[in-house]
């Protein structure tokens, strides 16, 4: 993964040298020019995309039958301030607030004109400071643990949502064009990131009589340089953050997900 | 934007496409358990006895350590220690086994 990473950065790097040298060129200076006015906030979330990523938890609800679909708001950046955080979502002429639970999940709401106005989804925080997630959970699990099937159907609404917060706009480009909303959850390459509650020491499949212990490649964005962590979402969440094997059928939907923390009790933060 | 940024991009993930992870450092097993014991070694100790490996800092000042074991062959079982932000280790595990990557 981490090699992966450089490799994209590389390339990107290299595309935006080029291009830069390409604009410089006289023959480029006939290209008509696009008046850009207004970007979006990489915080900031398509609506349009959103409500895609709930039609696609209807349509594969069977990979997870008896959970409901939340989103919820992670920490991105050190600084920022997971308390109070309020939610709209904004159109051209209509505006929703979403409400906001305490531990930052939310449920968004349909709504055919804020559809038709193409309306973001905003959050009342700085830029790149947060990330997104889809939450799907089937209740009466053993603490300490998840489920496969779960899992299997946050990548594919999160994918489909666009919910992942990369920081760079290249970079995300790069790797959506390496892997589409279907490949990331079904290829050993996808890459889809999770986070877990508490910090991490492993992670372990089980499914009836068998069980595995996930290799340390899995755990910590696969041993991501410190350089390149603030290209990644899971920048602040580092020692959270795991991989399971989404697309290895051999593992059930109702496979358990065991985690076992670094410390056995959560420690109080300073 | 010209075809020549994206061919050059291309290009070099391409390239990328060979590279390999760098491997933990390689110690016995038998070494690694005999010598690593939760709450009394220390990360001083382990640099002395096994070298540096790969490793993963957090912000929190913990660490996690990755040596490999030669487990027969050519694949390696993973020894992984966790060491706490006053530098002494505090879990490990064993396992799992793989092949190396090509």
């Amino acid at each position: 993964m981490s090699y992966l990473l450089r490799c994209l950065l590389l390339a990107s790097a290299a595309a935006v040298t080029a291009a830069a040298h390409a604009q410089d060129t006289p023959s480029d200076t006939a290209v008509a020019t696009v008046k850009v006015t207004t970007t979006r906030d990489p915080v900031d979330k398509s609506y349009r995309k959103m409500i895609k990523g709930m039609e696609r938890f209807e349509r594969e609800h069977s990979y997870a039958p008896a959970a409901g679909l939340r989103f919820q708001l992670l920490p991105r950046t050190p600084d920022v301030k997971m308390e109070g955080i309020t939610l709209r979502v904004a159109g051209d002429t209509l505006s929703a607030k979403v409400p906001v639970e305490p531990d930052n999940s939310f449920v968004l709401p349909r709504n055919e004109q804020l559809l038709r106005e193409d309306a973001a989804v905003l959050a009342n925080r700085k830029t790149t400071s947060m990330t997104w997630r889809a939450a799907i959970v089937t209740p009466g699990l053993p603490a300490g643990t998840r489920r496969l099937g779960d899992m299997r159907l946050e990548c594919r609404v999160g994918v489909e949502a666009g919910l992942v917060s990369n920081s760079s706009p290249l970079f995300g480009w790069l790797s959506n064009a390496l892997t589409g909303a279907d490949e990331v959850c079904t290829s050993p390459n996808g890459n889809y990131l999770f986070f877990a509650e508490r910090p991490l020491f492993a992670v372990r499949l089980r499914a009836g009589e068998r069980s595995a212990t996930l290799p340390f490649h899995f755990l910590y964005a696969g041993g991501l340089p410190r350089e390149e962590l603030p290209f990644c979402d899971c920048q602040v969440l580092l020692d959270r953050t795991y991989y399971v094997p989404l697309w290895d059928a051999s593992w059930p939907d109702d496979t358990l997900v065991e985690f076992e923390y670094m410390t056995d009790v959560p420690e109080t933060q300073p | 934007m010209s075809v020549r940024p994206l061919l050059l991009s291309v290009a070099l993930l391409a390239g990328c496409a060979t590279g390999n992870i760098p491997p933990g450092t390689q110690v016995p097993a038998e070494r690694l358990a005999a010598a690593v014991a939760p709450g009394t070694t220390t990360k001083a100790e382990l640099l002395a006895t096994f070298g540096k490996t790969q490793a993963v800092v957090f912000d929190s000042g913990y660490e996690a350590w990755l040596y490999q074991s030669p487990a027969g062959n050519g694949r390696f079982a993973e020894f992984v220690i966790l060491i706490n932000p006053q530098g002494v280790v505090t879990k490990t595990r064993q396992g799992p086994v793989s092949a190396p990557k090509p």
